[in-house]
């Protein structure tokens, strides 16, 4: 316990050190993208997203419904190329640069594989032995407190606790980044604040930098560094906030019980310049 | 409101769980003795209404002779001769049919080409009934145990086959997008993905066929065969020696009914992630 503190003291110490040297991780510049299906208009989605994460970094993306995040998602996660502009990934990779792990609203856990099995699914591709993954899995299994589910299905754990299961999935490769499209929006209030904080404290604990794409202003605020606001369809940056509560507090609860968590609300809320009640058609 | 009108019930911890647990064993029970006492009842009355001249035993048979031509027939071996011909006919053109289908099927998950090509020619099969093939097979394979084979297996392939392409078609786009980002290669993607998501339909495929290999194998021994089940109700019918085909039927029934539990319980070993779903 003592030992690991020191470490991440010394670690952050360094990365403070370096400041503003600090790599980054993942840039976007002027990505655009159209749809366009044969017969009909093509579909500008995205205008215009230019945008740097650094390494380390929380940095949330929030925008209103319907303005293309899960396009968003797909372009940054490498799974749908950008009809113009360019990303460039900076990390552990030699072929694509930076390895990417992402985690969604759905845990996507495979229910034919036992638990341990799910979270060695990625090393077991990467090619890890079956004696080395299963150590490494059990290790982290037992260290998030599911280390008696090794041997059981995904349909007999909760929503929290799949969640909890498909995030170490995602770390236990060790990507350079990591994507979260609403982790939490299945999950009820109260396990999703638990797991807002237990997330943030794990992510910081590996040092890795993170892309939170989320409608929830209130779980962008409190776990990010950065809160980047999108515009309506088709979708630009339209604001980028510092925030960095919960780096500074420590904790995201007590970023959300802050008293400069209303102001970053309330001006998020009009960057987002939601209508209700039927303005739009 | 006078007291007498107010009515108090109680239900108390533990007691209704207990009731619960009495109750699934007894309706259990009882079902199986009101099962029991229904047929029984179906087989006494049958028998006397043959008795005392109601029912024209010559066109339906009789309980009491059924169980005699059975006596007979077991004692002579026929019974169990022809029933492992039947059984084992069925059972090897089923598992030809059906695994070979459920393989050919999940490759086709590898090129979209293929299947689209070929899409029409597949349904225009199963649409068609297998047993309509029979004349031919027997003509190419013979009136011996083979040619029931090839039918049974005929019967089994196209519909274990398109319930393995259209498995594979169901699965969730984001386990595969997973899949990807892992840097998994497409053989990756099909042993650990869309082999396993399609395991269940399958096993449904399966479930099916039991009736369909049946089916062929009974009607192939209708047109032409040396032995089975199918050849003995048929050589019987013609003679008009009801309790024999009644024997034939009743041996039929068992037949599939133990061909379906043993696939149910391969079911559960092989989905052991489906349990407590059901």
């Amino acid at each position: 316990m003592n030992a690991s503190m020191a470490a991440s003291a010394t670690r952050a110490a360094s990365s403070s050190a370096q400041g503003i040297q600090r790599q980054s991780v993942i840039t976007l510049e002027g990505i655009k993208k159209t749809f366009s299906s044969s017969g009909a208009e093509p579909i500008e989605v995205i205008e215009d997203i230019t945008l740097d994460i650094k390494q380390e970094e929380f940095v949330s993306i929030v925008g209103p419904s319907g303005c293309g995040k899960s396009t968003m998602f797909n372009i940054i996660a490498s799974l749908l190329e950008p009809s113009d502009g360019s990303i460039t990934l900076r990390g552990s990779d030699p072929e694509c640069g930076a390895r990417i792990g992402y985690m969604l609203q759905r845990d996507l856990l495979f229910p034919w594989r036992t638990i341990i099995d799910n979270v060695c699914l990625g090393l077991e591709i990467q090619g890890v032995r079956k004696a080395r993954r299963y150590e490494m899995a059990r290790d982290q299994l037992a260290r998030y407190g599911l280390a008696d589910f090794a041997d059981q299905y995904p349909n007999t754990l909760s929503g929290g606790m799949r969640q909890r299961v498909a995030l170490i999935r995602t770390l236990i490769t060790d990507p350079d980044l990591i994507l979260l499209d609403e982790p939490f929006s299945a999950l009820d209030y109260q396990t999703r604040l638990v797991l807002e904080e237990e997330i943030v404290t794990i992510l910081k604990e590996h040092h890795k930098t993170v892309v939170l794409i989320t409608h929830d202003i209130g779980e962008a605020i409190a776990m990010s560094d950065r809160v980047a606001v999108m515009t309506q369809r088709p979708t630009s940056v339209k604001k980028i906030y510092d925030v960095g509560l919960s780096r500074e507090l420590g904790s995201c609860l007590k970023a959300r019980s802050d008293v400069r968590y209303q102001g970053f609300f309330n001006s998020i809320w009009d960057d987002l310049d939601i209508q209700i009640a039927g303005g739009e058609s | 409101m006078s007291e007498a009108q107010l009515h108090t019930h109680v239900i108390r911890a533990g007691s209704v769980k207990e009731n619960d647990e009495q109750l699934a064993g007894n309706t259990l029970l009882s079902d199986n003795l009101w099962r029991g006492a229904g047929l029984a009842l179906v087989v006494i009355l049958w028998q006397i209404g043959v008795n005392v001249g109601w029912i024209n035993s010559f066109l339906m048979g009789s309980p009491v002779g059924i169980a005699g031509e059975a006596w007979r027939l077991i004692q002579s071996g026929q019974l169990l001769n022809d029933t492992i011909a039947t059984v084992y006919a069925t059972v090897v053109g089923f598992l030809a049919g059906s695994i070979l289908g459920s393989i050919c099927g999940l490759l086709l998950w590898f090129s979209r080409t293929v299947a689209r090509i070929i899409d029409p020619f597949m349904v225009a099969l199963n649409g068609l009934p297998k047993i309509a093939l029979a004349p031919m097979i027997i003509i190419w394979f013979g009136s011996g145990m083979f040619s029931k084979i090839m039918l049974a297996f005929v019967a089994t392939f196209v519909v274990a086959l398109l319930s393995a392409y259209q498995g594979t078609h169901q699965i969730d786009r984001n386990l595969i997008n997973l899949m990807r980002s892992l840097g998994a290669s497409r053989r990756e993607v099909f042993t650990k993905v869309v082999a396993p998501a399609t395991l269940p339909w399958i096993i449904s495929a399966f479930r099916l066929n039991i009736g369909f290999a049946l089916i062929a194998e009974i009607g192939g021994e209708f047109i032409s065969s040396d032995r089975g089940l199918g050849r003995m109700i048929f050589v019987a019918g013609n003679l008009f020696n009801l309790n024999v085909v009644w024997v034939g039927v009743i041996m039929l029934m068992i037949v599939a009914i133990v061909l379906y539990v043993i696939v149910s319980q391969v079911e559960k070993r092989l989905l052991p992630w489906e349990k407590g779903h059901k």
